[in-house]
């Protein structure tokens, strides 16, 4: 009877302590969740975003044991309309990765860029994306990742070809395609179609001194010169210089054909590489990079795009996302990913490492003059019409195109 | 698939036990209570799955048509009628509108002209019909999506299957030209996607005309022989009529799934270029990425053209029903 | 007048003659088969290109790269845990459709209720209807129930979208089965519940079979509402997997088709087993 008494008092007392300790340990520190939601950059589930999101988390949570990421992915297809039916439920993640910030700011969502990151990590962000995302003169938008746009030509097809070298004007890539497709490829790739049409069109509409907006930052899609080089690049189409139907053409599509060797020309980024290399059909030394001709030089601004990374205030998680994000923003997760997925960096520091990369340094020594996106609110609106209808452009009437889209560019505001 | 009218009719009273004099009457009110909440616990699972899956959110479908919400899916107010204004001000509606009916309407006559003859064909004997009926099976179990990707892969200008054959045949000069793109250019697209949809309504549709078909009695047929009706007048004056239910069921099934068919259009093509290979359903997802508020609006308007089919539907196999008496 | 009848007439019935028309019909159903064969043959064959052989001009590659076949098993891929969840969904989606809609059905095909008329109406309406339109109500609520995110929430919104359909097959198939069976066995003394177990529903088995086999079709390949509602990695099926496969610069051709095609052997195998039963289970829904 004593032995049982005293069984039960030690157990007791053991069940006592423990949940003391694990109540002193709970009252101890409060932990944090931050919720991450990003876009993925991979082409399956092997090389999914996920892994790499998910290592910083946890690298994240052992520095910090009171704040833990949570984490998720979307492919890129899926990405708009999974954070659509966030927001409308309004379920915001404190962390967005893979949108643009003005819309979001609008609509006072978000924390300015610096009350989410130690002044020594903004100031290391490069200064043309930074600005790209302020909205009424803060910065909310936090680049993350970047990428430019060059000419990638095939030399292989050029010496066939008889070309001696890149086009420089658009007349001599306009000769060039059409001796290319006498030798039976396809001379030049233009994907107008749905998924990047915007990209193509702005490359194009630069080389004529066009653009989206003008110089104060109105919109000027329907420019003369706009419709002038949509006029070129018909002529270019109907002569078969380019793929057929450039108009519903990919920009995936393209760039796989130009990997497998059957395009002369492509305009690109460093992502192009990957694909050329995993194709297995191209050495390095039958491809090469060029800049983006225009209608009488080359451009002297190429297209500079850039995903970024926003701050929900929804959550009042403020702390811990600055110090999540001066995580993510080191030096090593900023070249792990580009070098994952051949993309640029967003900060200086990173930047700099990479130019020593002889492939990548071609396309970052574009990026302190490169052109962006415009950055007003109703930019997503007018992008997705251009997606859309801009591909029509081809094949009928241009200038009805872009009046259409400049009305409903100048009616958002 | 039954039809509303003739289980009206033809179910009647059918509660085992309703009428039999020897069961005991148990005690009179708690009997008509517990026959008034019969209902409930019969039916409750049911109707509860149905609210909450499709009728709430048919309600949240309806609210969303009447507010503004911008792109990224902030609701910023009501709406009133604007969107539905806007919706039916889009120049694009009109053309979207006639291809969906061109879409609807071809779809389901081809896939019936054809299917009939399918079922004829497969209610003969023939060695080896299971493993033939076994493959006409192969679109219906794969996903929509995927026999829409692997066609538009087929279909590809410079190496797709289905242009080195036509090449082969003479009828594709050369690759990489508009004429070998045949998604690029809206009409050709249109046609292809036509018969993608015709090829995965082939399965279901054949099954049910042949389940009708194995229905009808020889005898029938023995005795119109004997009568000396050739065959093709035995067929229009014996089969079709008997299959006429069968018939009715599949065009109102594939109406529907014609009319909602998203795969097909949005893996080849996009609807494009532009607008010009979309139908309503796809429009709608179109609008999405813009404009929240008018998607919801053409939702709705869909959702209301269905309702119309489906009293179409219900009329037609009413009259279908002292048809067939 | 066929060769057959004349033959016969004449007393002597020829051997050969049956057997050409029955192998021109054989020939025709061979190559009809053949066609609905062909795009999942190139979906094979597309899946097995070695990747500097993807986008050549031929009907075969010269090489086979088998190797894309095996190597999406592995633990990256996460090809097995779709496949698990793909079967959990669709398996619990068509046990859930066949418990509620068997009561339902049986009901509205013995009773003769008022508002009996308003819930066939309904249930056919929900038929008419897509999630693709609906997700973001469907979302919304789930959010609420806390079951974002959960193997459930695929279930019940598969369960809610295929009911209808099987409510009418059940309906038929219980109304066309004769009440004087259920009648003789209550009088034996069974009760209602085991009359339905025992009497009914064996006799209704052909249409329970319908409905499992649309149901279970409907919720494997199901896309919209499976990427909507989940989102970690063990929870979702082999559709939202599949779409992985398109990337943001390339898409992994081989891969995906290689994946869609052993997405389809489960739903195949399910349909050669009960492929007699289908047909005869259309049957007694659509003749009336």
């Amino acid at each position: 009877m004593k032995k049982r008494l005293t069984l039960g008092v030690a157990i007791g007392s053991a069940a006592l302590l423990a949940l003391a300790g694990c109540g002193s340990s709970k009252s101890s520190t409060s932990t944090t969740t931050l919720a991450f939601f990003g876009a993925d950059y991979g082409t399956g589930p092997a090389n999914s975003t996920t892994k790499y999101w998910d290592a910083i988390a946890s690298a994240f949570h052992q520095a910090n044991p009171g704040i833990t990421v949570k984490v998720q992915t979307v492919d890129w297809t899926d990405f708009p309309n999974k954070v659509q039916t966030l927001v409308q439920n309004k379920q915001f993640p404190d962390v967005l990765e893979g949108d643009t910030a003005p819309q979001f700011a609008q609509s006072h969502l978000l924390y300015p860029a610096s009350d989410v990151l130690s002044p020594g990590v903004l100031g290391n962000l490069i200064p043309t994306f930074l600005k790209d995302g302020q909205y009424q003169g803060t910065d909310y938008g936090i680049p993350f990742t970047t990428s430019t746009r060059a000419l990638y030509y095939n030399k292989k097809i050029f010496a066939a070809a008889g070309i001696s070298s890149p086009p420089q004007t658009w007349a001599q890539l306009q000769s060039d395609a059409a001796a290319i497709k006498a030798k039976g490829y396809i001379g030049y790739g233009m994907p107008l179609g749905s998924e990047e049409a915007q990209a193509e069109a702005l490359l194009w509409f630069l080389g004529n001194g066009g653009g989206y907006v003008n110089s104060s930052g109105a919109y000027t899609i329907n420019s003369a010169q706009n419709v002038q080089t949509l006029r070129f690049m018909s002529k270019l189409a109907s002569a078969g210089d380019t793929q057929p139907s450039p108009g519903t053409t990919d920009r995936k599509d393209v760039w796989a054909q130009f990997a497998q060797g059957k395009i002369g020309m492509v305009l690109g980024s460093p992502a192009v590489i990957p694909i050329i290399q995993a194709a297995g059909v191209l050495k390095t030394s039958d491809y090469a990079t060029a800049n983006v001709p225009g209608k009488n030089a080359p451009l002297a601004s190429t297209l500079g795009v850039h995903d970024d990374i926003v701050a929900f205030n929804t959550g009042k998680h403020a702390a811990a996302i600055r110090k999540f994000l001066d995580f993510v923003y080191q030096d090593k997760y900023q070249l792990q990913f580009d070098n994952e997925y051949d993309l640029l960096p967003a900060t200086q520091s990173a930047a700099a490492t990479m130019e020593k990369n002889l492939m990548f340094a071609a396309f970052l020594k574009n990026i302190p003059n490169s052109v962006n996106y415009p950055s007003k609110t109703n930019w997503t609106t007018v992008e997705n019409q251009i997606k859309t209808t801009l591909g029509q452009a081809i094949s009928s009437n241009p200038q009805k195109i872009l009046n259409s889209i400049q009305h409903t560019a100048a009616s958002g505001g | 698939m039954p039809d509303v009218a003739a289980v009206r009719e033809t179910a009647g009273d059918q509660r085992p036990g309703a009428a039999s004099p020897g069961r005991p009457q148990r005690g009179g009110r708690a009997r008509r209570t517990r026959r008034r909440l019969a209902p409930l616990a019969w039916l409750g699972p049911a109707t509860a799955l149905i609210a909450v899956v499709v009728l709430w959110p048919i309600v949240a479908l309806v609210q969303t048509s009447l507010q503004r919400i911008t792109p990224i899916g902030v609701t910023i107010g009501a709406a009133g009628t604007k969107n539905f204004r806007s919706l039916f001000g889009d120049p694009n509606l009109p053309g979207i509108l006639v291809r969906t009916v061109t879409w609807v309407v071809a779809v389901v006559g081809i896939t019936m002209l054809i299917s009939i003859g399918l079922a004829q064909l497969f209610n003969q004997r023939f060695p080896g019909r299971r493993v033939t009926r076994w493959a006409l099976i192969a679109p219906w179990a794969a996903s929509v999506m995927m026999t829409a990707l692997i066609f538009r892969w087929m279909l590809q200008p410079d190496n797709g299957a289905i242009n080195i054959f036509l090449h082969q045949l003479g009828i594709v000069h050369q690759f990489n030209s508009n004429q070998s793109s045949w998604l690029g250019r809206p009409d050709s697209a249109m046609a292809w996607m036509i018969g993608v949809a015709v090829f995965v309504s082939l399965p279901f549709t054949t099954y049910t005309l042949l389940a009708g078909l194995q229905t009808i009695p020889g005898e029938l047929f023995e005795a119109a022989t004997i009568d000396g009706a050739s065959k093709w007048r035995s067929y229009l004056s014996i089969t079709l009529p008997l299959l006429r239910p069968a018939l009715v069921v599949a065009v109102i099934i594939n109406l529907i799934n014609v009319f909602n068919s998203f795969p097909i259009i949005w893996e080849m093509t996009r609807g494009g270029p532009g607008y010009e290979t979309n139908t309503t359903t796809v429009f709608m997802y179109n609008l999405k990425e813009s404009y929240i508020g008018e998607a919801a609006a053409m939702s709705v308007v869909n959702f209301s053209l269905i309702i119309v089919i489906v009293l179409c539907y219900l009329r037609v196999s009413n009259w279908n029903r002292q048809e067939a008496r | 007048m066929t060769a057959r009848t004349a033959a016969r007439r004449r007393g002597t019935t020829p051997r050969r003659l049956p057997t050409i028309k029955t192998a021109v019909i054989a020939a025709t159903a061979y190559i009809i088969a053949l066609v609905f064969l062909l795009p999942y043959a190139e979906m094979i064959i597309t899946a097995l290109r070695p990747q500097r052989e993807l986008l050549e001009r031929n009907y075969l590659p010269h090489h086979f790269a088998w190797s894309n076949l095996t190597n999406m098993w592995g633990g990256g891929f996460g090809i097995t845990t779709s496949l698990r969840v793909s079967l959990e969904v669709a398996g619990g989606a068509t046990v859930l459709v066949l418990l509620v809609s068997l009561p339902a059905a049986y009901y509205t095909a013995r009773h003769r209720f008022r508002g009996r008329n308003l819930f066939l109406l309904i249930v056919l309406v929900t038929q008419m209807l897509q999630p693709t339109a609906l997700i973001v109500g469907i979302y919304k609520e789930f959010l609420s129930f806390h079951l974002i995110d959960t193997v459930w929430a695929l279930i019940m919104v598969n369960a809610g979208f295929n009911l209808a359909f099987a409510i009418w097959i059940l309906n038929a198939y219980v109304g066309s089965i004769p009440v004087e069976l259920e009648e003789a066995a209550m009088v034996d003394g069974s009760s209602r519940l085991s009359t339905l177990w025992r009497v009914t529903l064996p006799l209704a088995m052909p249409g329970v079979v319908t409905a499992l086999i649309f149901t279970f079709i409907a919720a494997w390949n199901e896309f919209i509402a499976a990427l909507t509602l989940t989102t970690s990695n063990n929870v979702t099926p082999l559709t939202v997997r599949l779409d992985m496969f398109i990337g943001q610069y390339t898409v992994d051709w081989q891969h995906l088709f290689g994946a869609s095609v052993v997405a389809t052997i489960p739903v195949l195998i399910l349909f050669a087993l009960i492929e007699r039963r289908v047909v005869g289970g259309l049957t007694a829904g659509s003749i009336k």
